[in-house]
């Protein structure tokens, strides 16, 4: 009974203390805000024929359905074509700039909107890789997904060092951003465009209010323990979140495992020939035609997908199983990309199992990275990487919590 | 939270149990969204699509449980209205097949040439009962959005010379089966099935199709 409530304690003290698992979220902000913006650039050539107010499913036909579904789409606003460019390019600068981590908060919101706006407004031009975007991107907001590896790791590392020296690093930015998105909500509001369900409008005013009392804790001595209580909160939501991210990667698998192995395709091992001679997903017909001209490798390749697809979910109680199996995915996905010709959903996927990647490994990768651009910039002396803020991030990582 | 006093102690333990149970349901409404019908669903599945639908609605049965074994192309004609006031048909234009060239060779294909007109005739058939007649609103939204679809592509194919106008348009869709892999043995009619659906008049001011 007694280490029941011993280790208890010590997991409330871990997901209240601190936002865990730095590297991984930060690997996961900038692999589906990539994700995106690659998509966005991609399709920039066809952006109205998607999303545009003249699109085949135009604006009309997507008020007569949002109306119905509740979906939230800043689109459907205003007709113009103006408003459509404006809103397509600041999802592509939300996108980018999520990626680099500047003001991670604030982008991770906007980063949102842009992608439930395009995609609410035009559901049917979606596919699997959307979807996981769509999901990412709600729960994104509720992540500390700048504490490494983003323009705000290194302007607090910066704040921190000034303030050792009894000094402040003023911000502007942060005020200003703050006082435009939230004048900005409240116009709309007023002007009762806010459409959809009360679900997206209500999260943005809270993270808008939020926002004011965390800034506003940390200016005042006085507020001492508010600000303490306000860091609390924060690093609950994002275990939270991070929670629901790790177990929705596991339910996107479990489902296409579980469905599979009932289809008789599956079962009789030649599942994978037939995506492969789908005009729709066979861009180089040629490679289909290789990898389908052995039965056996048919079979393999379509038992070991629904094996792993299964097996995935429970390998996370074992590191190094779980370990193998994410190599596998990620190279299936990688594979998928290609031989499919679905590289953003690929990319989504990847950048979903890059979640369960393990600390030591990301580090590795991160300090690499930082060689290599302190190389192209002969700054031998920039090679540090920010620190995050948390404590303990150099022990092992747990399976599942990498810490 | 040790360094918190006991007020703030209490809320912070109350923050806790809200995020633990709000994640929790959360995982479990996804988890009965997306498992099959089941006693839990057929009693709460109400709730269930409250919480799921617009905003997290999700389907991962991905080439599953069976992946898709026809090659489905969608085709279109167009009657035209020439300048000197006569009326001909078009042949068939085969618009799944231009997707795929537009596929084939390409490392990213674009949503335009993947999902767009697939996925417009996936809706119009999820929408449309056996008999071909619209279910609710989203038939009248699907026939509309197919109608679009192919007059920007007719468009775009130059049916209509210059002059004339795209007065109505006739989808069809040729179902051909993907050939079972030779060492399978098995026999599978390679017989295409066509299935045509009723000429749709385009309205005046139409015809361009919106974007270009």
């Amino acid at each position: 009974m007694s280490t029941l409530a011993q280790s208890l304690s010590r997991g409330i003290g871990k997901v209240t203390e601190s936002a865990l698992a730095p590297y991984q979220s930060a690997v996961i902000r900038i692999g589906f805000s990539g994700t995106w913006l690659l998509f966005l650039l991609r399709e920039f050539p066809h952006r109205q024929e998607l999303y545009g107010p003249d699109a085949p499913w135009n604006w009309d036909l997507a008020r007569q359905l949002t109306e119905n579904n509740g979906a939230f789409t800043v689109l459907l606003w205003f007709r113009g074509r103006f408003w459509f460019e404006a809103v397509y390019v600041l999802a592509l600068l939300a996108s980018a700039l999520l990626l680099l981590g500047w003001r991670t908060r604030t982008m991770s919101v906007l980063f949102m909107l842009g992608v439930l706006s395009l995609q609410n407004r035009s559901v049917f031009v979606g596919d699997g890789g959307d979807n996981v975007l769509h999901l990412m991107s709600v729960y994104l907001v509720f992540t500390r997904c700048g504490q490494v590896w983003s323009l705000d790791a290194r302007r607090a590392a910066r704040a921190r060092a000034l303030r050792a020296r009894g000094q402040r690093l003023p911000d502007r930015a942060g005020p200003v951003l703050w006082s435009v998105l939230g004048l900005a909500l409240a116009a709309v509001t007023a002007a009762g465009r806010l459409q959809g369900e009360w679900f997206v409008p209500a999260l943005l005013w809270t993270v808008w209010l939020g926002q004011a009392l965390w800034w506003a804790a940390g200016r005042r001595a006085r507020w001492n323990q508010p600000r303490i209580l306000f860091d609390v909160v924060g690093s609950v939501v994002h275990n939270g979140a991070l929670l629901v991210i790790m177990a929705e990667a596991c339910l996107i698998y479990a489902t296409a495992g579980w469905y599979k192995i009932q289809g008789s395709r599956w079962q009789d091992g030649t599942a994978v020939y037939y995506p492969l001679h789908l005009d729709y997903f066979s861009p180089w017909p040629a490679l289909g035609d290789l990898m389908s001209s052995s039965g056996t490798m048919v079979m393999l390749v379509t038992y070991g997908t629904v094996m792993a697809q299964v097996a995935f979910p429970f390998t996370l109680f074992n590191r190094r199983v779980k370990n193998v199996l994410l190599a596998v995915m990620m190279t299936e996905h990688a594979a998928i990309a290609v031989v499919l010709g679905l590289p953003f959903f690929s990319l989504a996927m990847i950048t979903a199992d890059a979640v369960f990647l393990p600390t030591p490994f990301l580090r590795r990768l991160g300090e690499g990275a930082a060689r290599a651009r302190a190389r192209l910039r002969r700054h031998p002396e920039s090679t540090a990487l920010p620190e995050p803020r948390s404590a303990g991030d150099s022990e092992p990582a747990r399976v599942g919590f990498p810490a | 939270m040790a360094a918190l006093s006991l007020p703030y102690q209490v809320g912070a333990a109350a923050v806790l149990a809200v995020v633990a149970v709000v994640a929790c349901v959360h995982l479990g409404m996804v988890f009965l969204h997306v498992a099959p019908s089941n006693t839990l669903t057929r009693q709460h599945g109400r709730a269930v699509d409250e919480w799921i639908y617009p905003e997290f609605e999700q389907n991962w049965k991905l080439f599953a449980p069976n992946p898709l074994q026809q090659n489905i192309a969608v085709q279109v004609r167009a009657e035209i209205r020439t300048s000197d006031g006569a009326s001909r048909t078009t042949g068939w234009y085969d618009l799944s097949a231009e997707d795929g060239r537009a596929i084939d060779g390409n490392p990213l294909p674009s949503h335009t040439q993947q999902n767009e007109l697939r996925r417009a005739f996936d809706f119009y058939g999820s929408s449309h009962d056996a008999a071909g007649r619209p279910m609710g609103l989203r038939g009248a939204l699907a026939e509309q959005y197919l109608r679009r679809i192919v007059v920007l592509r007719l468009g775009r194919d130059h049916a209509a010379g210059p002059g004339d106008v795209l007065a109505r348009v006739q989808v069809r869709s040729l179902i051909t089966s993907v050939p079972p892999p030779r060492w399978s043995g098995e026999k599978v009619s390679d017989k295409p099935a066509y299935r045509q659906l009723p000429w749709w008049t385009v309205p005046a001011g139409k015809a361009a199709g919106g974007v270009r």
